[in-house]
């Protein structure tokens, strides 16, 4: 069983030099392989913090206290470079502006193969793969401010997913995004882990977005993970809301008419299907 | 500064020219530059000048070009007026006039026709150590996104009663300040954005990086490459030797 995970946080606790108190505390978390896992809590709560640790930023680029283990794919993030982790683990930033380096689309989503001396041709095939994954071969020779918020963000997740991680870290990546582009974003995620079995962890505070294409949301609150379970089983529950997590109204609808017998408690529906049972209990 | 930016920024052409290998165009322009400094008289340097406008034809640039020479005229001005005042000859004040002309003509000429992206190439070729190509490179990817950035704090303090256009110009200079720090500080967030990024994409990881593309000098670069030197090698012997016009 424990083979199987891309994932496996054990005991971590990590503080910054000088902070009066730890950013994370005492975290588990364990994540079977092609998981998309939601990461909710407050600002402040150390999601950032542990996202930087499963990808090695921690402590190869930030030094602290650190305790525990974090195994990517049963490998030590400690013990593995940044070399080999960028080629496990992508990192797709909240502003995609500040992650995009080159001049053209397509030289940027080359710019991590480059950088560990992927030969050109391998190189060419990789990047074409990536622009098309995303649906973006038609900007390859784009500059970065010629597009618009959303292609930036598929050209930041090209070039991370031209590395081809079996792991990758989205933080808070519909921030900037309208609703329709939002939207299409989650259903690009789905659609890449369904097509390449790639394990997601989101941190999203737009939680409605993500909760039908989620296995399992993960509450975060002053660095200790506070609650683990499926989007149903955590937003149903009576403590969400207390940290802070923006349960779906639909969600609250339902729980509402659940709680009446009205409607059924038992999957998380949206508001079409929420709409079609009450109208068939009607009949 | 505007005719700067209009005079140097690259802006993207079809040309055949725009087609030549970054370094052929970089010799081109070398190759001019050094020229304007080796004539010794307005007749010749206005053939100069002349090859350089065929140039610009052939690149399609010949109105920016146009542009930026009519705007490098006001310093062009103040130089004769200098020269003129110092040295009381008005051919040799003359000469140093229009050779600043032909000089920004012939730096701009290169960088108005080669993209950023060929430029990080040239500095390839030159073996530059991958850091300082880099800084070149991110420097020019951010302008855009810093002009932007300082229109949004520009347009935020006027809002708020930052009067920018009030005052002589040292009270200017000064109510410029509150622009001034908020970008600074917006800039250094950025960059440590940018420094995790490119830590997580193995920036450094290995010596020897390789590269997407790769600019190879066709048979058509070579031979303009030839046909430039020949060109100047004419033009250079010709201007010492054929006609050598004397100052008074």
């Amino acid at each position: 069983m424990k083979l199987t995970n891309i994932l496996d946080i054990e005991g971590l606790t990590f503080r910054y030099p000088e902070a009066p108190k730890e950013a994370v505390s005492h975290f588990d978390l364990h994540v079977p392989e092609g998981e998309i896992v939601v990461l909710a809590g407050p600002s402040g709560c150390g999601k950032s913090t542990l996202l930087r640790t499963v990808n090695g930023l921690i402590p190869h680029m930030y030094s602290g206290d650190y305790s525990g283990e974090v195994k990517v794919a049963g490998a030590s993030v400690k013990g593995t470079d940044m070399r080999d982790l960028s080629q496990r683990v992508g990192f797709l930033f909240q502003n995609p502006e500040n992650q995009i380096f080159m001049f053209t689309v397509e030289r940027d989503v080359a710019f991590g193969l480059e950088n560990i001396g992927v030969p050109r041709e391998e190189m060419r095939g990789r990047v074409d793969e990536a622009l098309r994954l995303l649906g973006i071969a038609s900007l390859a020779q784009r500059a970065p401010h010629e597009l618009s918020d959303g292609q930036k963000q598929r050209v930041a997740l090209a070039g991370v997913l031209a590395m081809r991680p079996r792991l990758v870290i989205l933080d808070e990546p519909t921030s900037l995004l309208d609703p329709k582009t939002a939207g299409d974003l989650v259903a690009l995620v789905a659609g890449l882990r369904k097509e390449l079995g790639t394990t997601f962890v989101v941190v999203e505070h737009r939680i409605d977005l993500l909760v039908k294409v989620a296995d399992r949301l993960v509450v975060m609150s002053e660095g200790k993970k506070v609650l683990e379970g499926t989007p149903r089983d955590v937003l149903f529950g009576e403590e969400a809301e207390s940290y802070g997590v923006a349960t779906p109204s639909v969600t609250k609808l339902q729980k509402m008419l659940a709680h009446d017998g009205l409607a059924t408690g038992g999957a998380l529906l949206s508001p079409a299907e929420l709409a079609r049972e009450l109208e068939e209990r009607q009949r | 500064m505007m005719w700067l930016s209009g005079g140097f920024v690259f802006r993207r052409g079809d040309s055949v020219y725009h087609r030549l290998d970054p370094r052929v165009k970089l010799l081109i322009s070398a190759l001019m530059f050094v020229t304007t400094l080796l004539v010794r008289s307005v007749y010749e340097l206005l053939i100069v000048i002349a090859f350089m406008v065929a140039v610009a034809a052939v690149a399609t640039v010949l109105r920016r070009v146009g542009r930026t020479m009519a705007l490098t005229a006001s310093f062009s001005a103040i130089i004769f007026l200098i020269n003129l005042a110092f040295t009381r000859n008005l051919e040799s004040s003359f000469l140093y006039a229009i050779r600043f002309v032909a000089i920004v003509v012939s730096t701009s000429l290169f960088f108005i026709t080669t993209s950023p992206d060929e430029l990080e190439q040239v500095m390839k070729t030159f073996r530059l150590p991958r850091d300082v190509v880099f800084a070149f490179v991110t420097a020019v990817r951010f302008i855009p996104v810093m002009m932007l950035d300082t229109i949004q704090i520009m347009d935020a303090q006027k809002s708020r009663g930052l009067e920018l256009e009030k005052g002589n110009v040292f009270r200017r200079v000064r109510n410029m300040i509150p622009v001034l720090i908020p970008l600074v500080v917006n800039s250094v967030v950025r960059s440590g954005e940018l420094a995790e990024a490119m830590e997580s994409r193995a920036y450094g990881a290995v010596p020897r990086p390789t590269s997407l593309v790769q600019y190879r000098a066709s048979f058509r670069d070579r031979a303009v490459a030839v046909a430039a030197v020949a060109i100047f090698a004419v033009a250079a012997y010709s201007f010492y030797y054929v006609l050598p016009v004397q100052f008074p």
